[in-house]
């Protein structure tokens, strides 16, 4: 039981990995932060895969800390990093 | 067996890899949004390292510091960078700093080598089987007042440590006061999404506080992870446009700001008259005592990181009436 979670969250890992990609070519600023976010979403499965494999709870709260804070970040990104990035949608 | 400990290998390699590979994109990167961006994703991939070296206390507090509000506080560095350099466009300054740069660019990889050279010197000459304080923890865990390892090294054991700690968040808050305040930016009105989002998450990231606060006595938590959640909700208050004004600058914020490092300092300098010794907890009294340090100390970091992110030194009493 537990290689299959070890085996899930190598699957996982490699998915972040690939989102990677995406964080580094861009194109917009946006896009960056939303595989960023992808990353944290993904880091919270992981988390609590890991935590089921290897039945440490406190794990749990670090995942739970993660979903939480990942929204501080985004709210930080949408309302100091966004409307310089991108002067089109400006006009609202 | 077998296959679990190469599937455990896998992940630690892909893992480390990728650390390496972000860090190292991170430190060539031009475009300074796109920096910040990796950052955040390798404060997540780095937590993620901590909890398979089965440190979930470092996990925890770079969740809620280095994925959550370093995030943050970088992005409204450069938004404030941004409209400083609008303002004054690149100045002959800028480009001497620039000059001056190019040799620290040359100085800090040889100063990193000889840091680099040095630890590897002292690990390579640490006995390869050791216990470490570990056994020390463990047979004096009855004296500490709580049953969580890390927290009584951190608040007991060595609770100078954390004492001094308190003291670096105080005076680096004094030295970014110091700076005076910076030209705000343009604040437009949060939609009707994020006013929601705000609504909802400013309670729970509370509570969650709160449970991260008591649940440090027997598990991985504590007044620094408990005091930057609680930080990230007033953060969460001051990016939606929230501001203390004058209140930054009243009786109770300022004791409250102080309440942390304060309540430390005199609990160890009474214990230093009573027993003779700095920080020495009476076993009867050692749960309660880390339990009101904890607490003080949880408002006193919240507080001080928020401010931090505000960065805007309180006005003086003549302004705000």
């Amino acid at each position: 039981m537990q290689a299959i979670y070890f085996l899930l969250a190598l699957f996982l890992l490699l998915n972040l990995i690939a989102g990677m990609w995406r964080v580094l070519r861009g194109p917009t600023a946006a896009d960056r932060m939303l595989a960023a976010q992808l990353f944290g979403t993904t880091a919270v499965a992981i988390l609590l895969i890991v935590a089921q494999a290897t039945g440490d709870p406190a794990l749990r709260d670090v995942a739970l800390v993660f979903a939480l804070l990942a929204a501080v970040t985004a709210v930080a990104f949408v309302r100091r990093a966004w409307p310089d990035e991108d002067p089109r949608h400006d006009t609202d | 067996m077998e296959t679990l400990t190469l599937l455990a290998l896998s992940f630690d390699a892909l893992l480390n890899l990728s650390l390496l590979y972000l860090a190292w994109i991170l430190l060539n990167c031009e475009d300074l949004l796109k920096a910040i961006v990796l950052f955040v994703a390798f404060g997540l991939l780095m937590a993620l390292a901590w909890v398979r070296l089965d440190a979930p206390d470092v996990a925890l507090a770079e969740a809620a510091i280095g994925a959550g509000l370093t995030g943050a506080l970088l992005l409204t560095a450069l938004a404030k960078l941004r409209v400083i350099e609008t303002n004054k466009g690149t100045t002959q300054q800028l480009k001497q700093d620039s000059e001056n740069f190019q040799t620290l660019h040359y100085m800090t990889p040889l100063a990193l080598l000889l840091v680099a050279i040095g630890l590897g010197y002292v690990v390579f000459s640490m006995p390869p089987i050791s216990a470490g304080l570990s056994n020390d923890v463990a047979t004096n865990m009855g004296n500490s007042g709580v049953s969580h390892s890390v927290t009584a090294v951190l608040l007991n054991f060595r609770g100078y440590d954390t004492l001094l700690e308190m003291f670096v968040l105080l005076v680096s808050l004094l030295g970014v006061w110091s700076f005076g305040s910076t030209t705000s930016q343009h604040e437009t009105t949060p939609g009707p999404v994020l006013d929601t989002l705000t609504r909802r998450l400013v309670p729970v990231l509370i509570l969650v506080a709160a449970y991260l606060l008591w649940v440090g006595a027997h598990a991985p938590g504590g007044a620094f992870q408990a005091g930057s959640v609680l930080a990230a909700a007033g953060v969460l208050l001051l990016l939606m446009g929230w501001r203390p004004g004058g209140y930054l600058s009243t009786l109770p914020f300022r004791l409250i700001l102080v309440a942390g490092p304060g309540l430390f300092a005199i609990t160890a300098a009474l214990l230093y008259l009573l027993k003779g010794q700095l920080l020495a907890f009476p076993v009867e009294y050692a749960g309660i005592i880390i339990f009101a340090l904890e607490t003080t100390a949880t408002l006193s970091i919240a507080v001080i990181l928020a401010a931090l992110f505000l960065s805007e030194p309180p006005h003086s009493d003549k302004e705000h009436i």
